[in-house]
């Protein structure tokens, strides 16, 4: 997709718009085009009086992007280097802003965490994301960090964490959930691999333990653990015997004394757990040690995932059980997807024709022209329409990627990882919840979803990206001014 | 193999996941394009109007009005609820009727639940303009009936029943059908044909068009318009004349076998089987022992009494052991072994003629014995088999095969009949009592009116109908023009109609019944019944030659046929074929005669309720 030639050709313009990406500005411009068309879609009116009245979405849509234009010529046009001495001030900035809204903010739809001017609203953590991204970048640029030393990644953690943790108290987790992305940057940039591991453990455990038996999960693990050592020692009949072994010890223990099946199982697997860890101690087969230590995590993280879950607000409980199957709930949460997934599914190969589908137009669908937006795409313009709205996104996102390995310097290329982390969840966990492939949060779809501060905080956020990128071609003019 | 790389691959693959997706639902599965086309359109059921009765003068018996269901789809209620009083108010119902149908429709939250019916077109309006979100209404017809007669003879239209709906394919649950009289009978015409609508809904249940632009729309066809033979005002009439007594009237054109009036006395108002409030009126009737829905006219088998003599006057001239002539004694009754069949006090001995105007019971027990014992046909049994067919051929002991629902049989005792209550050992004497009409006899009201139009037409009836002219048909069932004739000729009914007639006109039991230029002919009957006094009948018909009207009135408990049954047929006859009522202190008697019933129904009602009150205890 990028030509060797193309990025050698880049270096002989010198003016800016010359050493701009075209490539990235011409997906952002066509994504932001096709989801104008959408909103449009989905707030036409055909009896009203003036159709370029202020009043209709996709007349609001319009100005602001007219607004983002203009911010993106501005952003463009600044010295690279201000993005680099203004990460610490945009943060500081970010995380007040936050604590502002979380404080002096208005409530919509039970998320303290918005702002309110008039008839504009802006959500704050659109905004957090362009400030963590520069500060991230900023962080992680300087000279002495090494992501293997602890410090240096504890500094790390608590740029995420911090306004993580606020906007979790204004209740909106799943906008919160958005700055996981930077554990993308993070694997980029070299952080152990063994950290993600136990990461993707914990959520399958954490579903699991919703919606399985216990002794189910356990059994399982359980089988899993003697596969792996079958495996790995290259022995067959001591593990099956050991497997045997510790099912027929909880059996026993079921039924001669007044344990339940999982608490015996619970005390077989413990004790199992110490005699074996002693063994592979005393055989010096530290390779078993890891998957005792899994298996015990389990034994501890498991009764705990009921509690945590229950610590859960009543709406967010309900989107992961209905997500997972255990609540059938047609006229709320599952409503919504239900509803979304009927209009995609009914897109067919070329859609129903703009502002045909039925599903749009007789508002079947809610949250049409925001969070289910894609619904859009799928019902008027079929699998072609959605295919190449979901390939443009991944042409985006690699194409940050792409433009980060090619600056050679770490700002800039954690700044456009980050971006392009944060494009890449947002697009999955948005798509993927239209689709029943996730569970509902509300999070918009980048550059399409109708909202202006949404629509805004992309711009800016890709923008710097593209500036940052076209820094290393235009250096030359900067140095000699 | 480098982290970029690793990356890039990570967001290849999770945009080839969601394509995957995205092409097994929109490309591999129909399964959303069914749901999306459930999804807005709606199938609705579109009533027919339902069709009018006239009577034979054009004047509606039977109106279909316009009227709504009142149905909710749950899930479309908003969240936010409605003003419940308000809608209850419009409906009609009480807010805790409201509440509760409305918990019924949780149950079901994306079909249509019926929440309440019969709304009026105004309230509908009402309702339409309150845009109550989920609620809709649908298009129904009531029944009206301008002079709210004729309960039993119409029927009334009901919700199908369960069974209905199983064993016919048109109907489904929550269709109306015709439940008795002409609504039952001519089911098929009145209610039209269903029509089927698909309609655009938006999600919040407001109307977006049509789906296809109606092209799969099937409109409904409007049930046909009957023309009935009745006389609403002569109905009218005769039923006001039967108030309080219980019994029949009907009355036929002889000419043609259209029935003229046809009244189960104790009659409903059909207004009473509309609307909300049927399921309690029902409830009420059917605690009546009186029986309002118990059409006796042509269910009830009363004994004909001494009407019955015409038919045994007649068949004994056809077989020609009685001549017109023949006299025979009466000394206040028939004597015969050790038992006496009584008689009243008339000169003696009569002729045919005379015996028909007195109603001499004597002289047609001879008749009757002469008859069966006769040796042309080697038993008594034979003779009895033989007196069978002529009696069924007047029409008793059989269907005839009327447009009426339900049309009972009446009896006729049969030969095999005896052998199994007598064991086989029987004799003339046994059946002696059938020759004045009494014994086992049993005849439905309307075979007494078709044995008066029978008479009037001098061997011949045609089928007894009630509907003359179907909307969009040529013709009624060619089975109503057909004359139907009786086994006796017709030169025999000359003696017997002058009996009749002289009965009115000169001397004899129906004097009352003269109508000044209008030669009416009448025999009265008085039926001895187990249950208390006589019942009261009259059978007549008017003018003698070219005779407009036959009629036959029954009084249970009424007494002499010549103490109300009299009357009452007579002042029909006179509205009917005159136009006035000159006799206003007739009528006033006639209103004020009261039967005695203590013996029978209010008996029978005291225990019932009794009966119900320790039910309920």
């Amino acid at each position: 997709m990028i030509s060797e030639y193309n990025m050698s050709s880049r270096g002989a313009n010198t003016s800016l718009f010359g050493a701009v990406d075209k490539l990235a500005l011409g997906l952002y411009i066509a994504i932001v085009l096709i989801g104008v068309m959408c909103i449009t879609s989905a707030s036409y009116e055909p009896e009203s009086a003036n159709i370029f009245s202020l009043s209709h979405n996709y007349m609001k849509q319009i100005m602001w992007l007219a607004i983002s234009s203009v911010v993106a010529t501005v952003v463009l046009l600044l010295d690279r280097r201000l993005f680099h001495m203004f990460a610490y001030p945009v943060y500081i900035a970010g995380i007040l802003m936050l604590l502002g809204a979380l404080f002096f903010g208005r409530e919509v739809n039970g998320a303290k965490a918005w702002f309110e001017f008039g008839s504009v609203r802006i959500q704050p953590v659109e905004f957090v994301k362009i400030a963590t991204a520069l500060m991230m970048a900023r962080i992680m640029s300087d000279y002495a960090f090494n992501i293997k030393r602890l410090p240096d990644l504890i500094k790390v953690a608590a740029v995420i964490i911090l306004p993580f943790g606020i906007i979790v108290l204004q209740n909106d987790t799943g906008s919160g959930l958005v700055l996981g992305a930077f554990l993308f940057v993070l694997y980029r940039e070299g952080l152990t691999k063994y950290i993600y591991f136990p990461i993707i453990f914990t959520v399958v455990l954490f579903v699991a333990a919703l919606i399985f038996d216990p002794v189910v999960i356990f059994i399982t693990l359980l089988v899993m653990f003697t596969l792996y050592n079958m495996f790995k020692t290259r022995e067959l009949f001591g593990h099956i015997r050991f497997f045997c072994l510790v099912v027929l010890l909880s059996l026993l223990l079921t039924l001669t004394t007044p344990l339940s099946g999982y608490a015996s199982l619970m005390v077989v697997c413990g004790v199992a757990a110490v005699v074996l860890a002693v063994l592979a101690l005393k055989t010096r087969t530290l390779m078993l040690l890891w998957p005792i230590a899994m298996f015990v995590y389990a034994m501890l993280f498991v009764p705990l995932a009921d509690s945590l879950f229950s610590h859960l607000e009543p709406h967010q409980k309900n989107r992961i059980l209905t997500f997972v199957g255990l609540v059938d709930d047609p006229r709320n949460v599952g409503y919504n997807v239900n509803q979304s997934k009927i209009a995609i599914g009914s897109g067919g190969m070329w859609g129903k024709g703009f502002m045909e589908g039925t599903q749009i137009k007789y508002d079947y669908v809610p949250e049409k022209h925001t969070d289910f937006i894609f619904c859009i795409v799928g019902e008027e313009w079929g699998f072609v329409g959605s295919f190449i709205v979901v390939a443009l996104y991944a042409a985006l996102i690699l194409r940050l990627m792409r433009m980060g390995e090619r600056i050679k310097e770490p700002f800039g290329r954690v700044y456009c990882y980050s971006v392009a982390a944060i494009l890449l969840l947002h697009v999955l966990v948005n798509v993927g919840m239209t689709i029943g492939l996730m569970p509902v949060m509300g999070i918009p779809l980048p550059l399409m979803s109708y909202g202006g501060s949404s629509l805004m905080a992309f711009t800016i956020l890709i923008m710097i990206a593209i500036r940052l990128d076209a820094s290393t071609s235009e250096k030359d003019i900067y140095s000699s001014l | 193999m480098s982290r970029y790389k690793i990356l890039q691959i990570l967001v290849g693959a999770i945009g080839v996941i969601i394509l995957i997706r995205l092409f097994s639902m929109q490309i591999l599965s129909d399964e959303y394009d069914v749901k999306a086309t459930k999804n807005i359109v709606r199938t609705e059921v579109e009533y027919p109007m339902r069709g009018e009765v006239l009577d034979r003068n054009g004047e509606y018996l039977v109106k279909s009005r316009v009227c709504y269901d009142v149905m909710v789809i749950y899930r479309e209620i908003p969240k936010t609820g409605f003003d419940t009083m308000r809608l209850a108010t419009i409906l009609e119902i009480t807010p805790e009727a409201l509440k509760k149908k409305l918990k019924a429709a949780a149950l079901s939250p994306r079909a249509p639940t019926l929440v309440t019916n019969y709304l009026s077109q105004d309230n509908k309006l009402l309702l339409d303009e309150g845009d109550f979100k989920g609620f809709h209404t649908r298009f129904r017809t009531a029944r009206e009936y301008p002079r709210k007669i004729g309960g039993n003879l119409l029927g009334y239209v009901s919700e199908v029943r369960d069974e209905d709906v199983r064993k016919w394919e048109y109907y489904e649950v929550g269709d109306y059908i015709g439940v008795g009289g002409v609504e039952s009978a001519y089911e098929a015409m009145l209610r039209g044909e269903k029509g089927v609508s698909y309609r655009i809904y938006d999600s919040y249940g407001a109307l977006k068009g049509e789906y296809n632009d109606g092209m799969d729309n099937i409109l409904p066809v409007k049930g046909s318009q009957l023309t009935s033979t009745i006389d609403a005002r002569l109905q009218e009439f005769a039923e006001e004349l039967m108030v309080g007594k219980i019994g029949a009237v009907v009355a036929i054109e002889p000419s043609t076998g259209e029935i003229l009036i046809m009244v189960s006395s104790p009659t409903y108002d059909p207004d009473l089987m509309v609307g909300r409030q049927r399921n309690n009126n029902y409830a009420a009737m059917l605690h009546n022992q009186r029986q309002p829905q118990f059409n006796r006219a042509v269910k009830a088998k009363y004994p004909p009494g001494s009407t019955f003599k015409l038919v045994q006057g007649l068949i004994g001239l056809q077989e020609g052991v009685l001549k017109a002539s023949d006299r025979y004694p009466c000394s206040m009754g028939f004597s015969y072994g050790s038992r006496k069949m009584a008689c009243h006090a008339h000169s003696s001995p009569l002729n045919l003629r005379d015996a028909v105007a007195h109603s001499c019971n004597a002289y047609f027990c001879y008749v009757f014995r002469d008859m069966i014992t006769n040796s042309k046909y080697g038993s008594v049994k034979e003779g009895v088999r033989v007196w069978n067919d002529y009696v069924y051929s007047f029409g008793f002991g059989r269907k005839l095969g009327t447009d009426q629902y339900g049309e009972g049989t009446g009896y006729v005792p049969t030969p095999e009949y005896y052998d199994k209550g007598y064991n086989n050992s029987w004799n003339w004497g046994t059946v002696i009592s059938c020759a004045i009409g009494q014994g086992e006899m049993g005849c439905t009201p309307l075979q007494m009116a078709n044995l008066a139009a029978i008479v009037a037409n001098r061997g011949y009836y045609y089928i007894p109908h009630i509907i003359k002219k179907i909307e969009g048909r040529d013709s009624i069932d060619s089975r109503f023009y057909e004359r139907q004739y009786t086994l006796v000729d017709s030169i025999h009914f000359v003696p017997i109609v002058e009996g009749m007639w002289r009965g009115v006109n000169v001397a004899g039991t129906s004097g009352k019944a003269r109508l000044e230029g209008w030669d009416v002919c009448g025999k009265t009957g008085t039926a001895q019944n187990p249950n208390g006094a006589d019942h009261s009948t009259f059978l007549s018909f008017a003018p003698k030659d070219n005779p407009k009207i036959a009629i036959s009135v029954y009084v249970e408990h009424g007494g002499f046929g010549a103490s109300i049954a009299l009357p009452i047929a007579s002042l029909i006859e006179e509205l009917y074929l005159t136009d006035t009522i000159t006799r206003p202190k007739m009528v006033e008697d006639v209103l004020n005669f009261r039967p005695n019933y203590t013996r029978n129904y209010d008996a029978k009602q005291q225990r019932y309720d009794q009966k119900r009150q320790q039910s309920k205890k």
